[in-house]
């Protein structure tokens, strides 16, 4: 769904920066009930893998102030009342990206189990799914970059509050880890106003062990 | 206030044991109230819910609510083979799953009467050990992010995904490993294996260091820590809280020296006892545990004994005879009892985990009521709850 053709040229070039604007700067809400938010974490706020670079490493613990939920873990039924009313909480535009076997089908508790929800788009719409038992912090990355492609190509004010039709963002079987850091690379060279690189290099915490490895 | 979503019944009952609409402390007029935390709170590491009764600012009762993510496994482990309860193991307490697998798997080979060698339960004892640390670093760096030390989550996250990757290049798994099978080994270790681990000794024991400079020594951890959340060693054995968490008020006790598994007895190792039984000693006995850890690794990594990494063949059916079989282990959280009792078929007739969170969260019952509620999130952090292992 790209930018449609029929609208006004003031609303198209609007409709550019403002997704432009809501693309980068995606808060998600610090929702995670099992084993997928260590995995969320670890691609949100530790060293290696950092969202800041995305714009989207604010970490909200409320729902008033988050405009990205990303579902983190098994949904029960005890919980799905509450994250109903925790995505209704949140402010219009908001997106989700249901992350984990768990989130998308009910993963290993799909047979069997008495109690979990078989998927969370059971219970809220969701935008993007990352498949994984966890989904590598690198998925979840692709699948922010996903989002933020959707949001950058989608959206028009002549539709407001219209949903897209939900995406996988599964990392192609041949795609290594490398192939991201080389395609979050030629996006931090686009868009940033230094050479992340050379940044790089200057930085101390490295430890001369670290790199040998 | 309780949210809407509460249904009658429990709401009847959590007035009942409030008691709400007295007084509150003598002579004052001030209004006892609720206040939910959880079950969506960044403190709680998860999804546990705790319904406070407050007076101003002082916790005057705790009642934990479970249940959020509450997923069946044992009732599902009634359905499906040995093999495949390992992988839902996993899931229970995942940031020591390599225990956890070990629990379920030592349990089935007690009772199949499974014999091993030397060389998986070394590498077994090393896998449990590599697993402490990294899960004693994410406690460290959550608990200081808990605390307002943003820093701390930094460096311990760096560290841990050392760990990660170097698991990762043997189980192929970073969270979820599913390493530990009944009769051995899911795979050999990767040649790089007795490599990294030394790289990461060397890499490690000066960031261990750091960790005491950056957080240990800090007045305000100290003052925050320090006398706060006593809990006494026949608080903590009628609870019956394991792990760090009993070992920090004073009793000595740990499996890994009184259960005989892994290689636990052929390798030397203290101990760490507290003797207040204060969030501060919780944090200190973590802290030596790592310490421990790396003592252990040290004296194993070199000589890992030959021979084969399974003694059962994958495609054999662990047909589990009738009776019962008990079996413990220690994790990094207190001890994971496994109870398992079968019929002869390849399926338990029952299956029951014994998780060491869910005897170490009743102790807040105990430690909240009388502090301030920024202290409860303190001793919250202390305890090391993970609310997936709670819940089931
Ligand atoms: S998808 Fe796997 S790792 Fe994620 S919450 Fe479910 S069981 Fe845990």
């Amino acid at each position: 769904m790209g930018l449609s053709e029929d609208k006004p040229w003031l609303i198209s070039s609007i409709d550019q920066v403002v997704n432009w604007s809501r693309a980068n700067s995606l808060w998600p809400l610090a929702f995670g009930t099992s084993c997928c938010a260590i995995e969320m974490m670890m691609a949100t706020n530790s060293s290696k893998f950092d969202l800041a670079r995305f714009g989207a490493e604010v970490v909200r613990p409320s729902p008033r102030q988050a405009d990205l939920l990303i579902i983190a873990g098994t949904i029960v039924k005890k919980m799905a009342p509450r994250l109903k009313t925790l995505y209704e909480q949140m402010p219009e535009p908001r997106y989700v990206i249901a992350t984990g076997a768990c989130t998308i089908s009910g993963g290993p508790f799909v047979y069997n189990s008495y109690s979990t929800i078989r998927g969370a788009d059971e219970i809220i719409p969701v935008d993007v799914y990352v498949p994984g038992c966890p989904p590598r912090p690198e998925a979840l990355l692709y699948g922010i970059l996903t989002l933020q492609r959707m949001i950058k190509e989608g959206e028009s004010m002549a539709w407001t509050g219209k949903r897209k039709k939900p995406v996988l963002a599964a990392l192609p079987p041949a795609i290594t880890g490398d192939d991201i850091y080389s395609e979050m690379q030629v996006l931090l060279d686009e868009q940033s106003e230094f050479n992340v690189r050379e940044r790089a290099k200057e930085s101390t915490w490295h430890t001369k062990e670290y790199d040998e490895k | 206030m309780l949210n809407d979503n509460t249904d009658p019944i429990e709401l009847k009952t959590l007035q009942d044991q409030f008691n709400l609409g007295q007084k509150g402390l003598s002579g004052n007029d001030t209004q006892e109230f609720f206040v939910n935390m959880g079950p969506q709170h960044p403190s709680t590491h998860g999804v546990l819910r705790l319904v406070l009764k407050m007076d101003g600012e002082n916790v005057k009762k705790v009642i934990p609510v479970l249940g959020y993510i509450h997923r069946g496994i044992e009732k599902m482990s009634e359905y499906i083979g040995a093999r495949q309860i390992v992988p839902l193991t996993d899931r229970m307490d995942y940031l020591s799953a390599m225990s956890n697998n070990w629990g379920i798997s030592r349990a089935v080979e007690l009772a199949m009467g499974v014999e091993t060698n030397s060389r998986i339960e070394t590498i077994r004892t090393l896998m449990a050990e590599l697993q402490r640390m990294q899960s004693h670093m994410l406690w460290w760096g959550v608990l200081g992010l808990d605390l307002g030390a943003v820093t701390t989550f930094f460096y311990g996250f760096r560290d841990r995904e050392f760990l990660t990757e170097l698991m990762e290049k043997t189980t192929g798994s970073r969270l979820t490993m599913n390493y530990i099978q009944p009769g051995g080994l899911m795979f050999d270790i990767h040649e790089d294996f007795v490599k990294d681990v030394k790289a990461f000794l060397k890499y490690f024991k000066p960031k261990l260091e750091e960790y005491e400079i950056l957080l240990s020594g800090n007045v305000i951890l100290q003052n925050r820590l320090r006398g706060v959340g006593v809990l006494s060693s026949d608080d903590a054995l009628s609870f019956s809280c394991t792990g760090p968490t009993l070992r920090a008020s004073g009793v000595p006790l740990d499996l890994r020296k009184t259960e005989k598994y892994g290689v636990y007895d052929q390798v030397e190792f203290d101990v760490p006892v507290g003797e207040v039984g204060d969030c501060w000693d919780r944090y200190w006995v973590r802290l030596e545990e790592i310490k421990q850890s790396m003592h252990i690794i040290e004296q194993l990594i070199d000589d890992i004994p030959e021979g084969k990494f399974t003694t059962l063949k994958p495609a054999k059916k662990l047909k589990i005879p009738a009776g019962t079989t008990y079996s413990q282990v220690e994790t990094p959280r207190g001890s994971l009892g496994t109870f398992i009792q079968g019929d002869g078929t390849a399926i338990p007739y029952r299956l029951h985990f014994r998780t060491p969170n869910f005897n170490n969260l009743w102790a807040i019952t105990k430690l909240g009521p009388g502090g301030k509620l920024a202290d409860l999130v303190a001793t919250l952090s202390t305890l090391d709850l993970v609310i997936p292992d709670i819940d089931r």
